[in-house]
């Protein structure tokens, strides 16, 4: 770490950084990234039945560093005070992902959050808590078509109405977060990352669209996509944590050069494989959603309310992104352009198909 | 207007909540967990005003007529016990408890109290399972049935809560007698409980870990079973539980002594297996065409169904309980019988402690006859002689 960046931040490098989805598809980047910048005492918390071996190979790869692995269960009060014990800042990444359900996605994101803060706040040292959310939080339901979208913009008021379990769980988890900043002064700040893709991550965002029966629709037309490569989005986290005099703050984490939904199915086919899609204008995809919504609700959810106006407007809308704040007040760069990221995504998932 | 509380806030819950949505008369007055973020959460996505985490303060505050106990199976008991003391029915999630004891004493303390009690034995109220019970009442088996097979898969691999539970030591699943198994397998042994007469059927029970599960590193949970149960001279059935077989049946078939029935729980379809044959070769052409056109029926009677605005994924949920909410209206039997939930209760009691023999047999552990916790002894002879022949099945191979 340059002696400059040293100055400015939050932490020392022996200070002691908790880490909670470790192993996952960004916990282990941010590992590294953490690792890069110089910080020397961290402790990855990981479920029992993670997949721990980039984890090694990181604590192997930096003797100098203290790498500790920790098992357990954020719903559990007692892993979380293990987990927060003496800790300086807490980068909590851990959450539920492709739950269908709510509760498990409340009960994996909101609980354990709750359970993590009450934890932390027993530390004397926490100078951070760091919470990783999602663009899924925003309803950009008011906002004109082609506007952009950033951290001003408002957050669903009604997640329960957009049949979308992991936003339900997003916006409680940010409320949380938000309530035990304002009620016990916790310093924190909330990471709301685009999509983040690279290897690690080989899916199509259902942002570009969605299977149906084997056939690929393709909803997003000309939209920009809010990629954000896996490393850059780590980097950005990392900030979030050690930079001072941003307590309370929100950052929104997307790319340079965001490529259309066109464009990167374009792309994708190019360089991964062909596959059948039907690209399905806004005006009829709106209208296909808001005739779902209508007869979930009058045959009540005979056919669940997965797809509805609400998420038309988050998933589908033509809206430009702003990474601006995260860039000014972080310092934030994206090292791994879009091009150079793609390449290596790419490449991810041409290894995934001719394994399937 | 009934006023209904619902215990424990998970995943089942939400069924119980949307199913209650759609049934008239009554509604939903309080909902409580020992974790409040979880009560709150529930409260706010179903408009019901109270959340508590304090199962004596919700019956105090909102007075239900009925409880739904949803929370895991280790605490049905003692809730739904505090329930029926404090004068509410009550309908139980599966598993209906941990064992046949404790499945007899709520049964007791519900009648003590004149309330009701049942299970969630939901599948048995689907479309198709009614429509089977229908045929089989109006004798189309031709009289008692004389076997049954009950096929109920699951899938270990995509499953969230599997893959909790696998990477858990200490999950609550694994706490309960029957593990895994106990958690699901009652819907499948109930299907076979509705048709038995007898009080004490004969059980052999046979599981193991699949390889799949051992490749991984599990040796605890038992994900293959294989249960033969029969009555003295009188009807005998088959049960299957298995993550491995494709495709992960959820199936059930009775054969009468002149014709029998195929009820596929996933496609809600309904085969009737004549027991007449056609002369010559017409046996090999015309029962093709009548499986068809059999085939052709359910796709139009489930699309009807849908197009009615009745074909919910949880649509025997939704019966249940309305057929549970009628009988306490009118105080009349439950839907399901006490006979039913209890001798359910007792073949899983008795399957469980099979495999843990058999279990303690492979591991080379000795056990004393008195160690037997559930059945007696002819049935532990039975389990240890039943291990032995696979066993010896193996080594043979």
């Amino acid at each position: 770490m340059e002696h400059t960046e040293l100055k400015s931040s939050l932490i020392q490098p022996d200070d002691l950084i908790l880490i909670t989805g470790a192993s996952g598809f960004i916990g282990s980047r941010l590992v590294q990234t953490l690792l890069d910048r110089g910080f020397r005492n961290l402790r990855c918390f990981v479920r029992a039945s993670s997949k721990v071996a980039r984890l090694k190979d990181l604590a192997g790869s930096n003797s100098g560093a203290r790498i500790e692995l920790l098992r357990g269960n954020l719903l559990s009060r007692l892993d979380c005070e293990h987990a927060t014990t003496d800790v300086a800042v807490v980068y909590h990444l851990a959450a539920a992902r492709g739950e269908k359900s709510v509760p498990d996605a409340f009960m994996n994101s909101v609980v354990t959050t709750r359970n993590l803060i009450e934890a932390a706040l027993l530390q004397k040292n926490l100078r951070r808590f760091v919470n990783v959310s999602s663009f899924a939080v925003y309803t950009n339901r008011q906002k004109r078509r082609g506007k952009i979208l950033d951290e001003a913009c408002p957050i669903e008021n009604e997640p329960q109405a957009t049949g979308d379990a992991y936003c339900f769980a997003k916006v409680k988890q940010e409320e949380i977060v938000a309530e035990y900043g304002k009620k016990y002064g916790m310093p924190y700040v909330i990471v709301r990352p685009g999509y983040v893709y690279g290897p690690g991550n080989v899916g199509i965002s259902g942002r570009v669209g969605i299977d149906l029966f084997g056939l690929f629709l393709h909803l997003g037309g000309s939209n920009p996509i809010p990629f954000t490569y896996v490393d850059n989005c780590a980097a950005a986290i990392a900030l979030a944590g050690l930079k001072n005099g941003v307590d309370g703050e929100i950052f929104n984490v997307v790319d340079d050069d965001l490529p259309s939904s066109r464009e990167f199915l374009r792309l994708f086919k190019k360089n991964v494989g062909p596959f059948a899609s039907l690209y399905v204008p806004h005006i009829l995809s709106y209208a296909l959603c808001y005739l779902w919504e209508r007869y979930s609700a009058w045959s009540e959810e005979q056919l669940a309310p997965v797809y509805n106006r609400k998420k038309w407007h988050a998933y589908w809308k033509q809206t430009r992104y702003s990474n601006e704040k995260v860039k000014a007040s972080l310092g934030w760069t994206p090292t791994v352009s879009m091009a150079a990221g793609l390449g290596k995504y790419f490449q991810a998932c041409r290894g995934t198909e001719s394994n399937a | 207007m009934l006023r209904v509380a619902i215990v424990g806030c998970g995943k089942i819950a939400d069924s119980h909540g949307s199913q209650l949505r759609r049934i008239s008369g009554c509604k939903i007055v309080g909902a409580c967990d020992t974790e409040p973020l979880m009560a709150q959460q529930f409260c706010q996505r179903f408009a019901v005003e109270g959340y508590f985490s304090d199962l004596a303060t919700l019956i105090r505050d909102t007075r239900p007529d009925v409880v739904h106990v949803t929370t895991p199976p280790k605490s049905h008991f003692e809730i739904a016990k505090f329930c029926l003391e404090h004068k509410c029915h009550v309908y139980v999630e599966k598993p209906f408890t941990l064992n046949e004891q404790e499945a007899q004493r709520l049964i007791a303390i519900a009648n003590e109290n004149k309330l009701k009690i049942t299970a969630g034995h939901d599948d048995q109220f689907s479309h198709v399972a009614r429509r089977m019970r229908t045929l089989v009442q109006n004798g189309f088996l031709g009289g008692a049935p004389v076997h049954m097979e009950s096929y109920y898969c699951y899938e270990i691999g995509r499953s969230g809560y599997a893959g909790a539970l696998l990477g858990d030591d200490s999950h609550w699943v694994r706490r309960l007698p029957g593990k895994l198994l106990h958690n699901i397998i009652s819907h499948g042994i109930a299907r076979i409980a509705e048709f038995l007469t007898s009080a004490s059927p004969h059980v052999i029970a046979y599981g193991f870990t699949s390889p799949m599960l051992k490749r991984i590193g599990e040796k605890e949970i038992v994900d293959e079973l294989r249960v033969i149960i029969s009555e003295e001279e009188r009807s005998t059935a088959y049960f299957t539980f298995s993550s491995q077989i494709r495709p992960l049946l959820h199936q059930f078939r009775v054969y009468g002594p002149n014709n029998g029935l195929i009820l596929d729980q996933d496609q809600e379809t309904l085969v009737k297996i004549r027991g007449d044959r056609f002369k010559s070769y017409a046996e090999k052409f015309l029962p093709p065409l009548i499986f068809a056109k059999q085939y052709l029926g359910n796709a139009k009677t489930n699309l009807r169904t849908f197009l009615k605005n009745d074909f919910h994924m949880k649509s025997g949920m939704k019966y249940l309980i309305e057929s549970f909410y009628h009988s306490i209206r009118e105080d009349t039997p439950p839907p399901i019988p006490y006979r039913e939930i209890l001798l359910t209760a007792r073949i899983m009691d008795v399957i469980f402690a099979q495999l843990n023999t058999q279990q303690q047999i492979e591991a080379g552990i000795p056990m004393p006859i008195s160690a037997a916790s559930v059945g007696d002894a002819a049935q532990l002879t039975s389990a240890c002689a039943n291990a032995a022949f696979f066993t010896n099945s193996r080594l043979q191979n």
